[in-house]
């Protein structure tokens, strides 16, 4: 937006004063505020490339929001000319002007006006305006919207002439809406239809005339009143207040999404280290009411712990990270009984990339004997040796889950092993979820054996751990290129792959192991093993016979961004894998078995 | 947020592990502990616990902490009672309502072993509707019984366990060779008796070990047969029927011709199938209710309100029994944790010397206060006074009032009684218990319904019914609890009674005359004329004559109408004085703690941190976006305001804009893109965006809240 605006502003700001002397409700204070603005955003980035105009973008409309803010400090003074002006007489100006639009192309009106008003005319059909409506669809939007005012003027007079003296409100809505079209239209092309509601809630507002119906029937009139003559095709942003199936409806509906072509390029990205050393430095000034937040949810432990001994399993969700919250309920929990031996907590990650359901039932089954193995196999044997080991032991387990609807516990199966083990009597279980959708994890089966209560815990506490921001975010962005999500990746891709690939793979994390052996990680990186020494020994091993087979080999893993490479500083090309330690232990104990 | 960064280095290592037992005490001896729980500790120490009790102490103290130790235990003592009392006739039902389908498949099971000679498998199909949910208690029912009573080994099959056949038979060989009975057995279990190895799902090796078996009957149970692949299920059937004596169960939540249409023919063929239906759950439910909810010894009374909630959460998600059973014992929960006056329901409720502290709310209770006035009309002043004033009497009166209350409870349930005894077909007593409740009984038109449609019965259905209101008067109701006044001396059993049997002797009379009886009710007595006078049609009506026998009936049936309206009164439970004690009829509870809304709770917290937080700084009346709030709501605010594809560029512009160092103490840039991250990154975990290839530095929109 910053380009169009500086083509727009100088043109803005001398239409400005026009605007003003001739319509008193167009607050003026607003434009200066704006410009203002406009003029901080190009301090703020140096003018990117053109953007085509008319496109809905997230920002237009976000500052908006903010211009909306500012406006709220100037709000004072239209509204006492509102009031000033009278229902009745601003109802009568509006219609004036509207039946003038509807029979003559408005900027003749304009010129007719006054002299004055020429040059803001003039001003308008400048080539810098002229560049800004190449976006091709402006004449047809020009046509439509023309059209959209005609109709509504018509059922204007249609209804004056009926006579209909009920409607006067209605009128006057409609008037009003056409008004602020209007207005909105000279002032601010870029604003969205959304804007327009808002501002005609405002005026409406103002004008406080004790006839004035309730917001919410007034705001049904309106949106028809736009139906009605099509919608504008550049608006980037269906009315407010649409229930949310309507919302995606209008902004799936096919072209709907147009976005600016800006990109992040001029922007440096944030790495690890710079994301940590900010965010120490930074002060989170809710850090009190956090706390604040938090102990307030400390005060149910006693009810929670209630309704987990009464075989209940608790899940709390709502907003911000719950983990410092069950963590604080463990201790209270492990403070309240008096006996460690036969009542034990068991703490699950969810959010660990890593959680596998055998770990965690392995380390419920530590909890109960320390001594004590879990036959290896699928989850539902495991499960069943569990019971029985439980049944033999008196006691008792609290198991808390955080995060239960994390990526990794999403698998099939593991919601349904959790439920099982959560119904036996002596496995107590709270989690904590994070997604707004997480029931939807639970078929009814699935819930009756939770047999949850759910609480609402929202903390607002940020999520640390749980998340790994930067390359989160990065990947969002599409930024580093996606790698194969750990060890399941590995093994899914590997398992389309011939032999011979998996036994490449396999030799090249051998090779990689020893080398972090040998030489550490260096950088947050894993050493790199050299081309051609694992070239030789894939040879060797008769794994490949040509280099180019074994070029043919490594690039299926570079498709899936397995591997690395990387130059030194002699010029060896080095490979490496981008995997931690233990998960390259846990790829390669696949690989062998 | 400071205590928060605390915390994280406290857990170390621990917050990147998959799993870990909590142990405090293992890693650093926690010095400073906050005071509520050195309070809890400390009463600890002074009352000794017994291990075994489960519930020590999660009760805790009302009135600001002021209730006293003894009610406290009391309450909590009457919760486990009350509740294990309810708890129990709820698992009787649900033990007899299975009862007949177990014996039914029981003896089929049992049949077949004896009869069978053909090549066929015997299979029975338990039609179980669509309740998943109270499946797995009847196939664990199901799979007890057949083990001790038919001496077979049942292998329950989910079809999340048996996603492919090794899996299925690896778990059936597992389930029938490591049953308890040879737990030594067990080890060997890859060791086939005569030395070979077998793989885990080679069914050889069950064949080797039921060899030695004097009765091989093997039963394997697929809880959700339609869940199962088709494939799988054909294999399973069709392999090693003719070495192992299978015998199959098969839950079908359909039907059994939708079940036979996804089989194969030859599958079907190889099949000797036989039906059985499951008492659906709804009916359960009515039964559960009447011994569990309305039962006369029910401690507790449910309100309409939120028994109200409770039914049409069973309704409208399909919820499965026990989720009922445990909406009830929730509402128990909440009664005794949160309610001081839960202590009059213990046993020994006498006993109980009532704390200053229970007085005071009692007599700022709204009952009392309806009570008191009612006593002033009733110029009961005396009354009134001692109640306002002295304690004791006001204790005492406490004491009996809820004695007079249980008199209410099987008062209410007889007229409940009465009246089904006409509408049991027509409304459900669930229904009709709920309005009672909430209406109570005796305005005129209330009953009207019932009393007319009395009026119009045929003398032989009029005797039908009053029998039956005499047997429930005399005999009560075994399931509600409900004790008979077992005499025949009370009023209204001798008026039904001579009623009755005036109304035989009338028939008789009737029969020998050739005639029916009528009372003047019957629609049929009116007859109508039609007569065409100046082009106009005109309608009157006439009585048609009555015999001396109609006129006597209908005047027996006027006396027994007026005595039922005599009789049938009841007065709502919210009029009574001091249902506080033992009415719960709240909603609030019972909704958010099992139909949350976390979309909207969730959707909430962001736009209106301030709810939340109560901070001073994010006050905001209108929807602006203040920079102080979260940076999380700032994002989701922007969020609301995109396309389902959003520019990252552009939204980073905006919100840089919002947070950035225009504003005063605003945020430098580095800042405010880490803070962008951040908010970026739990927008994704909360399932709002996702990345998009469409474009370069776009996101996808992926929530529309």
């Amino acid at each position: 937006m910053p380009p169009r605006r500086k083509a727009a502003s100088p043109d803005q700001a001398s239409a400005a004063p026009v605007r003003q002397s001739t319509r008193k409700r167009a607050a003026p204070a607003k434009i200066t505020e704006k410009t203002n603005d406009e003029t901080d955003d190009k301090s703020a980035q140096p003018s990117p490339a053109k953007r085509p105009r008319g496109r809905p973008t997230a920002a237009s409309k976000l500052e908006n929001g903010a211009t909306q803010k500012k406006k709220s400090v100037y709000d004072v003074p239209s509204d006492d000319d509102a009031v000033g002006g009278g229902g009745s007489d601003k109802e009568a100006e509006a219609r004036d002007e509207e039946t003038e639009v509807a029979g003559t192309p408005k900027r003749k009106v304009k010129t007719t006006t006054s002299p004055v008003k020429s040059s803001a005319v003039k001003n308008i059909t400048t080539p810098s305006r002229a560049t800004r409506f190449t976006g091709g669809e402006t004449p047809q939007w020009r046509r439509n919207d023309r059209s959209a005012r005609k109709k509504s003027a018509r059922a204007l007079i249609e209804r004056v002439v009926a006579g209909d003296a009920s409607d006067e409100d209605e009128q006057e809505d409609l008037a009003q809406e056409i008004y602020d079209s209007s207005q909105d239209e000279e002032e601010e092309e870029e604003e969205g239809a959304e804007g327009r509601t808002q501002e005609g809630d405002e005026s409406e507002a103002a004008a406080a005339s004790p006839s004035k119906k309730p917001r919410g029937r007034q705001k049904k009139e309106t949106v028809p009143g736009r139906k009605g003559g099509r919608p504008r095709k550049k608006s980037p942003t269906p009315p407010r207040d649409l229930p949310p199936y309507e919302l995606y409806f209008a902004q799936n509906r096919p072209g709907a999404a147009k976005t600016s072509s800006n990109t992040l390029a001029s922007l440096e990205l944030l790495t690890h280290e710079e994301y940590f050393t900010i965010l120490h430095q930074h002060k989170e000034h809710h850090a009190t009411d956090i706390e604040y937040l938090q102990s307030w949810h400390t005060e149910s432990f006693a009810q929670w712990s209630f309704e987990l001994s009464e075989d209940f399993s608790i899940c709390l969700y709502g907003y911000g990270s719950k983990r410092p919250l069950l963590h604080k309920f463990a201790k209270f929990l492990y403070d309240e009984t008096p006996d460690h031996e036969s009542s034990k907590i068991v703490v699950i990650n969810g959010y660990v990339r890593a959680t596998s359901i055998r770990e965690m039932l392995g380390t419920v089954a530590s909890a109960v004997d320390p001594s004590h193995r879990l036959p290896a196999g699928n989850p539902s044997v495991m499960l069943d040796s569990l019971k029985a080991l439980l049944s033999s032991h008196d006691i008792n387990i609290t198991v808390i889950v955080n995060s239960v609807d994390a990526v990794p516990l999403r698998r099939a199966g593991v919601q349904t092993i959790l439920a099982q083990l959560s119904s036996h009597p002596q496995i107590q279980l709270i989690c904590s979820a994070d997604t707004p959708d997480f029931s939807l994890m639970w078929d009814s089966a699935v819930r009756s054996a939770f047999n949850f209560v759910f609480h609402d815990c929202t903390t607002f506490a940020p999520f640390t751990v749980e998340i790994d921001v930067v390359d989160d975010v990065h990947e969002l962005l599409g930024r580093k290129a996606r790698r194969v999500g750990g060890k399941e990746g590995v093994t899914y891709v590997l398992r389309s792959l011939p032999e011979n690939a998996k036994n490449l793979f396999r030799l090249l994390v051998t090779e990689v192991l020893l080398a972090i052996d040998e030489e550490g990680m260096s950088g947050g990186e894993n050493p790199g093993v050299e081309y051609r020494i694992l070239y030789n020994k894939a040879v060797e091993e008769f794994i490949c016979s040509s280099e180019m087979a074994f070029r043919t080999l490594l690039k299926e893993f570079h498709d899936h961004q397995m591997i690395t490479s990387r130059k030194d500083v002699l010029g060896t090309e080095l490979l490496s894998l981008p995997f931690r330690r233990e998960e390259l232990e846990a790829i390669l104990e696949d690989l062998m078995s | 947020m400071a205590d928060i960064e605390a915390l994280g280095e406290a857990l170390g290592d621990q917050e990147h592990k998959a799993a870990y037992i909590f142990d405090p005490a293992a890693e650093a001896p926690v010095s400073t502990r906050p005071a509520k729980r050195r309070r809890v500790s400390k009463k600890h120490a002074a009352q000794p616990e017994k291990p075994k009790e489960k519930l020590a102490h999660r009760f805790q103290p009302l009135f600001n902490g002021l209730e006293s130790k003894k009610s406290l235990q009391l309450r909590q003592d009457a919760f486990l009672k009350s509740w294990s009392r309810v708890q129990a006739r709820i698992d009787g039902v649900l033990r007899e309502t299975n009862q007949s389908t177990l014996e039914a498949v029981t003896a089929f099971i049992k049949e077949c072993t004896v009869e069978m000679t053909d090549s066929r498998i015997p299979s029975a199909l338990i039609i179980t509707g669509a309740n998943m949910a109270s499946q797995s208690l009847l196939f664990e029912q199901l799979s007890d019984s057949l083990q001790t009573r038919a001496g077979a080994k049942v292998v329950l099959l989910r079809s999340g366990d048996a996603s492919n056949l090794k899996a299925a038979l690896r778990k059936i060989i597992l389930e029938v060779v490591a049953s308890p009975s040879d737990a030594a057995e067990e080890q060997d279990l890859s060791l086939g008796n005569d030395g070979k190895r077998y793989l885990n799902y080679d069914l050889e090796a069950l064949r080797s070990h039921l060899a030695h078996r004097p009765s091989p009957n093997v039963i394997v149970a697929f809880q959700d047969s339609e869940a199962f692949e088709t494939g799988l299920l054909t294999d399973l059937i069709t392999s090693w029927l003719d070495r192992i004596p299978f015998k199959l169960l098969f839950g079908v939540a359909t039907s059994v011709e939708l079940f036979q249409a996804r089989l194969l023919k030859s599958t079907c063929q190889l099949l000797y199938g036989r039906q059985f239906d499951v008492e659906q759950a709804d009916t359960i439910v009515e039964k559960i209710f009447q011994t569990a909810v309305a039962h006369v010894d029910a401690p507790l009374r449910i309100g309409p309100v939120s028994l109200q909630t409770i039914l049409a959460r069973q309704r409208d998600q399909a919820a499965g029994i026990p989720v009922f059973v445990s909406s009830l014992k929730y509402a128990y929960m909440c009664h005794f944790y949160a309610n001081p006056f839960s202590v009059l329901l213990a046993d020994n409720a006498h006993e109980v010397a009532l704390q200053p502290e229970h007085l005071e709310v009692i007599r700022s209770m709204g009952s009392f206060r309806n009570h008191v006035e009612a006593s002033l009309h009733g110029n009961a002043i005396v009354h009134v006074q001692s109640l306002l004033d002295d304690d004791d009497y006001l204790a005492q009166k406490v004491q009996e009032q809820l004695l007079s209350s249980r008199s209410w409870a099987s008062r209410s349930l007889r007229t409940l009684q009465i009246m089904m005894c006409h509408q049991g077909r027509a409304s459900k007593f669930t229904q009709l218990y709920i309005d009672l409740l909430s209406q109570g009984v005796g305005e005129p038109d209330q009953l009207a319904d019932f009393l007319s449609a009395i009026r119009r019965m045929d003398p032989p259905e009029m005797v039908l019914l009053l029998h039956q209101m005499v047997t429930i008067i005399k005999d009560g109701d075994r399931n509600m609890g409900l004790a008979g006044c077992g005499s025949e001396n009370d009023p209204s059993v001798t008026l039904l009674s001579e009623v009755a049997a005036e109304i035989d002797t009338l028939c008789r009379e009737a029969k020998e005359a050739g005639f029916t009886v009528r009372s003047e009710y019957r629609g049929q007595n009116k007859i109508m004329r039609t007569t065409v006078i100046a082009q106009k049609v005109q309608l009157s009506h006439d009585a048609a004559t009555l015999t001396p026998q109609d006129k006597s009936y209908t005047r027996l049936v006027d006396k027994t109408v007026e005595h039922l309206q005599a009789v049938l009164v009841c007065e709502r439970a919210e009029d009574i004085w001091l249902h506080e004690a033992w009415l719960y009829d709240f909603q609030t509870p019972y909704r958010e703690v099992f139909m949350p809304r976390p979309r909207s709770i969730v959707q909430r917290a962001l736009l209106r941190p301030h709810d939340y937080l109560a901070c001073s700084c994010c006050n905001s009346s209108k929807d602006q976006i203040m920079p102080t709030i979260p940076v999380t709501a700032i994002l989701y605010h922007l969020y609301l305001e995109t396309g389902s594809l959003i520019n990252v560029a552009d939204l980073w512009t905006a919100f840089f804009g919002i947070v950035g160092e225009d504003e005063g103490d605003g945020l430098d840039e580095r800042t405010a893109l880490v803070m962008f991250y951040r908010a970026m990154s739990e927008m994704r975990v909360l399932g709002f965006v996702k990345p998009s290839r469409k474009k370069v530095d776009h996101i996808a929109k992926l929530a529309w809240l």
